[in-house]
Formats: C-alpha cells, sequence, structure tokens
C-alpha cells in the first residue's frame, strides 16, 4: 500500500517537474518542431516564409513545413498533424466552422485586416489606357447589373459558347466558387454568362495576365491580397451592400433571388487548441503580428515582378519592415532575426 | 556547394519571349485556338443530341464489328449503361468528346511522324529524345503558357492530352514498320513497287497491328491527361474528380472516378479488339 502511495507520489512529482519545466522554457526550447501548413498560394505561402524566418530565427525553433491544399491542411490542423496555418478566411468552409465551435482549433490573431474579394474586370476596359493605346470599350461600365446588358455581354463573350459571357469563377471545389456560382444566379446572370470553372488558380492567374497582356476585356472572381492585385490596375465592380440577410439567401440552398458583396474577409492565424496550451509564448507573437493590406500587396508584386521566392519577399519585408515586425517579437529575438537575413 | 560562378537562369528570357509572342501574335493563336475549338465543339454536339440508347448502341455496334462475339457489346453496353445510371451520362460524353478530338489529332500527327522516324534515321536520333521530353516533362510547365496562348478550356486541354499521348503511336508504329520482314519489302522491289507502294501497300498494312496497339496505349495515357484538363478550365468527369477531392467528398471523387475507368476499359476493349481481328485476317 504505501509503497504504491509512494510510487503515486513519484509520478505525481514527476508531473509536476516535467509540466513547470515546460511553463519555464519556451516552446521550441523543449525541443519540439513548429509545424507549419505550407500552403501554396501566394500570400498564405509568403506568411508561411515569414513565421519560418521569426520563429526559426529568432526563437531557434525546429520549423516543419507540411504541404498540402487548403482543405487537407484544414484536416490536418483539426488532427494535430500541423500546429499552425498561416492564412485562414474565417467561416468559409463547414470543416472549420465545426472545429471552431468544437473547439479544436482557434484563431491566435490576424496576419492582416479587412480582406477584401469581389468581381474585377481590368481597369482599361472601363477607363482606357492611353499609355497603352487602348480606348475606353465600357466607359459606364461600373457595377454588376450593368453585366446583363448585352453590349456588355458580348464584351466577354465565351469562345465554348458564344452567345454568352464568360465569368472566370473560382477554381473547381474552392469555397468561394459555390459563392459565386449562387450569386451569379442571385444577380440573374446564369442566363448570360456560362459559369466557367478555371480548374486551378494557376490557370486563373494565367488567363488573366494574358488578357492584360492582350488588351482583352475579361470577366473575373479576385481576391486580395495578391501579386495581381499589386500587379495589374484592376477595377472592382460594384455590389449591392453586404447584409446578413442576403448572405443567409445566398449560403442556403433555396434557389437564389438576391445576391449582395462579400463580406470584409476575417482572415486568421489558426492554430490547434492543444498546441496554443502548450505554446503560450508563439500564440502572443501571433496575436501582434498584422500586416497593413497594403504592406502584404507590395510584398507579393515584389515577388511577382522579381519573379522571387516567398523567402526571398519574407526577407524584403524583414529588411524594410523593421518598424512594424519588431513591436512583435522580443529585443532578442529581434536581433538574432536581423543576423539571420545577412 | 555548387561554384556560382557556373549558374545560369534561363526563365527571364523564357518569360519575355513568352510574354512577347502573347503580346504580338496573341490573336493569331486565339484564331487557331478558335478553329480547333469548333471542330471540338461539333463532336461535343453529335454525343451530347444524340439519345443516350443511341450512342450506347453505337459503341455495342462498333464492339461487335471488331470482335465479331457478343461478350464485348455486353460488356461495353453495360459499362456505358452503369456510367448514366451513376448520373456521369453528360460528363462522360464531354469527356468522350475531347479523347475523340484528341485521339483523331493524334492519329494524323502521330502515324505519319512515325513512318518518318521508321525512315529517316537523323528523324530517328532528333524525335526520339523529344518523345522522352513529352513524356516526362511536368504537364503544368507548358500547359500554362499554353492558356496563355490558346485560352482556357478544351483547347490547351486537347493539346496537352496529345503531347502526352502521342508518343507510344508514333514509337510503335516506327517499330510496327522497321519489323515488317525485310524478306517481304524485297519481293515487292523485286516486282517493281515504287517506295510508296511498298510503304501504302506493303509496311503500313503489315503494321497495322503493331500500330493499333500504339493507338491503344495512345488513349489509355490520354485517359489519364482527363484530371489534369479539367485543371485548366476543360469540363467533363475530371472536374468532378477534382471537385470530389477539393471538398474532400470521396465519394463522389470516387464515382466521377469510375466514369473514368468505366470509359478507358470501353475504349480499351474496343481498339483492342480491333488489333486482334486484324492479326487474326
Amino acid at each position: 500500500m504505501s509503497l504504491k502511495r509512494k510510487s503515486l507520489a513519484a509520478a505525481a512529482l514527476f508531473l509536476l517537474a516535467a509540466t513547470s519545466n515546460a511553463s519555464a522554457e519556451s516552446y521550441c526550447e523543449q525541443g519540439k518542431p513548429l509545424r507549419l501548413a505550407d500552403v501554396s498560394w501566394e500570400s498564405g505561402a509568403f506568411l508561411t516564409e515569414l513565421l519560418t524566418k521569426i520563429f526559426g530565427d529568432g526563437y531557434g525553433c525546429k520549423i516543419e513545413k507540411v504541404s498540402g491544399n487548403s482543405l487537407i491542411m484544414s484536416h490536418a490542423l483539426i488532427t494535430g498533424d500541423i500546429d499552425i496555418y498561416p492564412e485562414q478566411w474565417v467561416g468559409r468552409t463547414e470543416v472549420m466552422n465545426k472545429a471552431r465551435a468544437e473547439g479544436t482549433v482557434r484563431a491566435a490573431g490576424h496576419p492582416y485586416l479587412d480582406a477584401r474579394e469581389g468581381w474585377y474586370v481590368p481597369d482599361y476596359v472601363v477607363n482606357g489606357d492611353p499609355e497603352r493605346g487602348i480606348e475606353p470599350l465600357a466607359p459606364e461600365l461600373k457595377s454588376v447589373e450593368q453585366l446583363a446588358d448585352p453590349k456588355i455581354r458580348a464584351l466577354f463573350s465565351d469562345p465554348e459558347e458564344p452567345s454568352k459571357g464568360r465569368f472566370l469563377n473560382c477554381p473547381t471545389g474552392w469555397s468561394c466558387e459555390r459563392l459565386n456560382t449562387a450569386k451569379l444566379e442571385g444577380y440573374g446572370l446564369d442566363e448570360y454568362y456560362t459559369n466557367f470553372l478555371p480548374g486551378s488558380g494557376a490557370a486563373l492567374d494565367a488567363e488573366v495576365a494574358s488578357s492584360y497582356l492582350r488588351k482583352q476585356p475579361v470577366l473575373f472572381y479576385y481576391w486580395n491580397p495578391t501579386a495581381l492585385m499589386g500587379t495589374y490596375k484592376l477595377l472592382q465592380l460594384e455590389e449591392p451592400a453586404y447584409s446578413d440577410e442576403c448572405w443567409d439567401g445566398l449560403t442556403s440552398s433555396d434557389p437564389k433571388t438576391q445576391a449582395c458583396a462579400f463580406p470584409l474577409g476575417e482572415v486568421v492565424y489558426d492554430v490547434n487548441v492543444k498546441f496554443a496550451d502548450q505554446a503560450p509564448d508563439i500564440i502572443e507573437i501571433l496575436s501582434k503580428a498584422t500586416i497593413p493590406l497594403e504592406t502584404i500587396n507590395e510584398a507579393l508584386a515584389y515577388m511577382a515582378k522579381e519573379k522571387a521566392e516567398p523567402a526571398d519577399a519574407a526577407t524584403w519585408f524583414l529588411k524594410n519592415y523593421a518598424h512594424l515586425w519588431t513591436n512583435w517579437v522580443s529585443t532578442e529575438a529581434a536581433e538574432k532575426i536581423n543576423q539571420g537575413l545577412n | 556547394m555548387f561554384p556560382k560562378s557556373l549558374e545560369f537562369s534561363i526563365s527571364q528570357p523564357i518569360n519575355d519571349f513568352v510574354a512577347f509572342l502573347i503580346e504580338s501574335y496573341g490573336e493569331t493563336f486565339r484564331a487557331i485556338s478558335n478553329f480547333i475549338l469548333s471542330g471540338l465543339l461539333q463532336i461535343e454536339w453529335v454525343l451530347r443530341a444524340l439519345p443516350w440508347w443511341g450512342t450506347i448502341l453505337i459503341f455495342m455496334a462498333v464492339a461487335y464489328l471488331c470482335v465479331r462475339n457478343y461478350k464485348l457489346p455486353l460488356l461495353v453496353g453495360g459499362l456505358l449503361m452503369l456510367a448514366g445510371m451513376l448520373g456521369l451520362w453528360d460528363l462522360t460524353m464531354q469527356t468522350l468528346a475531347l479523347m475523340l478530338m484528341a485521339t483523331l489529332i493524334s492519329c494524323l500527327v502521330g502515324i505519319p511522324t512515325g513512318v518518318l522516324v521508321a525512315k529517316v534515321r537523323v528523324m530517328r536520333n532528333i524525335l526520339i529524345p523529344m518523345l522522352d521530353i513529352m513524356q516526362t516533362m511536368p504537364s503544368f510547365v507548358y500547359l500554362i503558357p499554353a492558356i496563355m496562348l490558346f485560352g482556357l478550356g478544351k483547347v490547351p486541354a486537347v493539346l496537352a492530352t496529345i503531347i502526352y499521348g502521342v508518343p507510344p503511336l508514333i514509337r510503335l508504329t516506327s517499330l510496327g514498320i522497321r519489323q515488317v520482314d525485310q524478306e517481304v519489302v524485297e519481293a515487292a522491289l523485286a516486282f517493281g513497287s515504287s517506295s510508296r507502294q511498298i510503304l501504302f501497300g506493303v509496311e503500313l498494312p503489315l503494321a497495322v497491328p503493331t500500330i493499333l496497339a500504339g493507338l491503344n496505349q495512345t488513349i489509355m495515357m490520354s485517359l489519364s491527361m482527363v484530371v489534369v484538363s479539367s485543371m485548366i478550365g476543360a469540363r467533363g468527369l475530371g472536374q468532378q474528380v477534382l471537385e470530389g477531392i477539393q471538398t474532400l467528398d470521396v465519394g463522389k471523387g470516387l464515382e466521377a472516378g469510375v466514369g473514368i475507368v468505366i470509359l478507358a476499359v470501353v475504349l480499351d476493349r474496343i481498339t483492342q479488339g480491333l488489333g486482334q481481328s486484324q492479326r487474326r485476317d
């Protein structure tokens, strides 16, 4: 009996020692790797590299980057196979909504605020571009409602179905794809436009870039922050203001009779809750690490223009925006990060 | 570390070249693209306008003509029925149209090239390594510039499918012609045949079973490009596979995957049957 009690006491003591040890040392000092979702889109890749430099150089963390598409990574975050998902749009997927409600995943901060998305055309379609010798093709085009106009429709004509215009939706299977399809129906544009799914982000970008180079009109869905936004002059079409009522209609399975603008997106660093409990030091840094939207667009445009790797863009940001990130980290870590830049 | 002084990069000149092509000849490429597209849309229109049982009957008849027994037509009919019952009929027809167009162009390009490779040693030395490149270069590498030149959708999908699928047809056409017994060719020569008569009257007919085996391989490889095609905006079964895997709807992805397999089995058995009946004759 007493032996049992003794061993229990010893075990308790050991546990106590282990936990107190954990709180004294930072998460990374315990030798645990920090596992980041290496998501493939530009802003996500940029943020992943930025976190790699901050935690890897500044705090000596062993970084493991796991790559995969957004959905597989979200699942990995829920199961705890990765620790941090660097750029998650809140409320966009069922899986994440459920995980947030169940408390397996939570937000640890905002990489940037007020992400914007919508339907775009190149600016020259409306305003022309004297420098490149482009006459405005549709000077009166301002809002999504005008898209039904046969003259406007003809501008965006779909070669596969010439009687209709072509609306370039989100790539197949992204959550924005379903929303855009609903909006197309809600605006009553589905009879005038083909709902064209580009299949992948790369294909969407290629088509927009090609149209821009050929000075042709193109109508597409896009979002901020992206290199495309920083590189080309694009014009967002006006939509009726967002309202919860209209949004509920769009996301339900009933026939859509109205539509409205996307809500301003809330974008967060998502973390696995078990990890968050073990790594308060890392969570604290994430909660401060918010970058202005223009700065991210600038970094992404730098990436596109200089054909720089996301890692180079992260270095570029760290070099040029020290006044931002030095507020997020300890002075000691800031020094180490600066050393890493040279 | 590899010395920095020896490093060089071709990426900038290539990017500039692609941008130059798009800016200067973009509209020409789009015109070519629209020409290919109109042919494809016609095939698709026919396939989608035919009643479903009509299409199935045509496939069963073709299968019967190829093998002259009842087993294969029944299998083909049953499988196509299954595709329809899984709710994949329209998607299957769209994919089939893409396949047929790609196969047609593959034949037009592949068989003459195969003959050339068999006959001209220089061509063999140049083309065989090129075929290796075509089969191993990751398709997105040439697809993105192809999209920029030809636009999104079916046309770059057909091109990608041809680039990946045509090499076996070229290889096997060339092999089939070189395997023709030299004594037969000599006999034809002795009867005073011209080289053209030898090619069309002796070598090509004798090479037909091998060429058909190549065609069969080409179709099979083309089908493996269906998902890649849908990643550049070509509608069809691939799109549903993509949708399934992107949203972790495993069942939906598998259903569409089964559709692709059905198409593969149907086309494979028919072309194989054709090859075997040729061998028997």
